[in-house]
């Protein structure tokens, strides 16, 4: 923190020590329970039900994973979370980019007006019930464009990109202008490698809410086989459902197996990758956030 | 023609060509915004009106405010709104401050890796949903098979354990609880990267004056970032009328709606599973026009405090 050395002072130490404790506790707070469900997930159904479950696997095995893969509806589910979660946030860049360029020039005439136009959608919303009904006039509920169209362009994130391109020094535009580029080109070959830290936040941004966002699949859509992984999740905790999802399994296992385990399995299976996500990108996703705290 | 009006349309021309390729790109931005935002707010017209969600809302019977004296005179709209206060000030009042606070103690932290390693953690929180957080909720208090249970084992406790997840006393606690857990991490990135802007030599200036680790912290560190801390409280009080759709969606369940119904989930009730679309509507408009008038206020209040401040 600072150069300059000086002694502490013993009360100092005390609530020094004091502080180190309790961020031990919050760390654990935060970590252990994606650790415990992770254990049980890798336990024995009985040997977890017996207790002294806490850090790491009781009798491992994989049983319910295995019971899970043989379910197709988990599949479904998860490949439909993976497409939405890979082709929305790809169609959210495109749209996201295309946007915040022309806006990014200061000598756009009309851009104070498409900007407010846009501002306005942050603080006032239609609702649930007109939204619903536009998507249902649109004839987009039970299609898989429901996860696409709808939550397209964030203006929030709109207005972040576009402070960052407005970062990029105009000379160079100008010279590629000089040289007879389009502005499609002075986007496509000068604007976005310049930004790629800034693409590489958007995309955790509209990444992460694509895979956890699961409203738009409780709202809009009916279709097991558009269900989401989040919302099959959602299911299968709410309803004791989960042993229903071994009815294609063999009997002798899942009478080793109960709800409980089921469920840890599941959940385990939602996080895993995100966290493989997360352990690679959150140095980009805090300075994404930094990014974006900054004022317009 | 004359010369000048002609320069002038020749001057337009040029700028066109210039710039006509920009105004292409923004085409499916803008429509999309008006297809998505601004179709959905004619669409409130129908919390003005009878409609029962067939045929045309043009075409749908003006009733002028029934639907609004209709709402106030439910007990459920009534409950609904009150819970949606209750909660969202008990967020804040808990959530505001809990950043603020953590973000001081991570700045306190000497060692780098141990630094690194308290901000990652208490991050990854933020990248789960709502329905996983009730996943691992139920992993830890479920009364039968949870954390709480495996505990009150070691220590000898065999009796029976409360079920917070659906216990009217305590579920609004479980509410607010989880979005501290959720949130508090987060909210730390941007008060490290204002505590990142202050000037060292002020720490240092301290030092050499005597200063203790406590007022350094309270007379630099706090009034260092005490624009921020204004600027984040007023954005969130202007979002206050959203109480958390998606976490109290996810979370919550018929034993407790008594407790943790707001005027999300109460239109998300009466209007897509019950069908009554224009009193659902009326309940949301009225929710979000008071979201606008604090927003448009607080904003106004941050730019008496601080004229570089506010969102607009």
């Amino acid at each position: 923190m600072s150069k300059v050395k000086y002694k502490k002072s013993p009360g100092e130490r005390v609530s020094e020590l004091i502080i180190n404790i309790l961020l031990v506790i919050i760390v654990f707070v935060m970590i252990y329970p994606f650790w415990h469900v992770l254990m049980y997930s890798l336990s024995d159904s009985r040997a977890a039900m017996s207790g002294g479950l806490f850090f790491y696997p009781r009798k491992f095995t994989l049983i319910t994973y295995r019971m899970l893969i043989r379910t197709k509806q988990i599949f479904i589910a998860f490949k439909n979370s993976v497409l939405k979660t890979v082709l929305a946030t790809f169609f959210s860049l495109i749209i996201t980019a295309l946007t915040a360029y022309p806006l990014s020039i200061p000598g756009l005439k009309g851009r104070r007006l498409v900007q407010v136009y846009i501002f306005f959608t942050m603080l006032f919303s239609g609702g649930i019930i007109p939204t619903y009904l536009l998507i249902k006039d649109l004839h987009m509920l039970d299609t898989f464009w429901v996860y696409l169209i709808p939550g397209m362009l964030s203006a929030h994130h709109m207005f972040i990109l576009r402070n960052f391109f407005q970062a990029i020094p105009d000379s160079l535009e100008e010279s590629a202008m000089l040289d007879g580029a389009s502005h499609m080109d002075i986007l496509l070959w000068i604007v976005l490698p310049l930004s790629k830290a800034a693409f590489a936040t958007q995309t955790m941004f509209y990444g992460v809410s694509n895979w956890n966002e699961y409203m738009d699949g409780v709202l809009y859509v009916n279709d097991q086989r558009l269900q989401l992984l989040q919302v099959y999740l959602r299911q299968l905790i709410y309803t004791d459902g989960s042993k229903s999802v071994l009815s294609g399994a063999d009997l002798a296992a899942s009478a080793a197996v109960t709800e409980e385990s089921m469920k840890m399995t599941v959940v385990a299976i939602t996080v895993l990758p995100v966290i493989i996500v997360y352990s690679f990108l959150q140095k980009y996703y805090m300075k994404g956030i930094m990014i974006g705290s900054v004022k317009e | 023609m004359n010369t000048t009006e002609r320069s002038k349309w020749k001057k337009q021309i040029g700028y066109f060509r210039r710039y006509w390729m920009l105004y292409a790109m923004l085409i499916p931005g803008i429509v999309y915004i008006t297809v998505f935002k601004y179709v959905p707010m004619y669409g409130v017209s129908i919390a003005f009106k009878d409609y029962n969600g067939f045929g045309k809302i043009a075409e749908a019977e003006w009733v002028g405010l029934k639907n609004f004296r209709r709402l106030f005179e439910t007990n459920a709209f009534r409950r609904a709104f009150y819970n949606n206060i209750i909660i969202s000030l008990a967020k804040l009042v808990f959530g505001f401050p809990a950043p603020i606070i953590l973000a001081l103690m991570i700045d306190g932290i000497r060692t780098k890796w141990a630094k690194r390693i308290v901000q990652t953690s208490v991050i990854l929180p933020d990248f789960v949903s709502w329905v996983v957080i009730y996943g691992l909720m139920y992993a830890i208090f479920s009364p039968n098979t949870g954390v709480i249970r495996q505990v009150a084992s070691v220590i000898g406790y065999n009796g029976k354990l409360p079920n917070l997840l659906a216990d009217k006393e305590t579920f609004r606690a479980v509410i607010v609880g989880s979005h501290v857990w959720k949130g508090m991490g987060i909210g730390t990135v941007t008060y490290l990267a204002a505590i990142t802007g202050i000037d060292q030599q002020l720490y240092d200036a301290a030092t050499i004056d005597g200063a203790g680790r406590w007022q350094k912290t309270w007379h630099i560190t706090l009034t260092g970032i005490r624009g921020v801390i204004i600027t984040l409280l007023i954005i969130r009080i202007g979002h206050i009328m959203n109480a958390g759709f998606s976490q109290i969606f996810a979370i919550s369940n018929s034993a407790v709606v008594s407790v943790a119904d707001i005027i999300d989930t109460y239109v998300y009730r009466i209007g897509l599973t019950q069908g009554r679309f224009s009193l659902a509507t009326a309940a949301g408009l009225f929710k979000s026009v008071i979201g606008l008038v604090l927003v448009l206020f607080t904003n106004w209040i941050s730019k008496k405090v601080d004229p570089d401040s506010g969102i607009m």
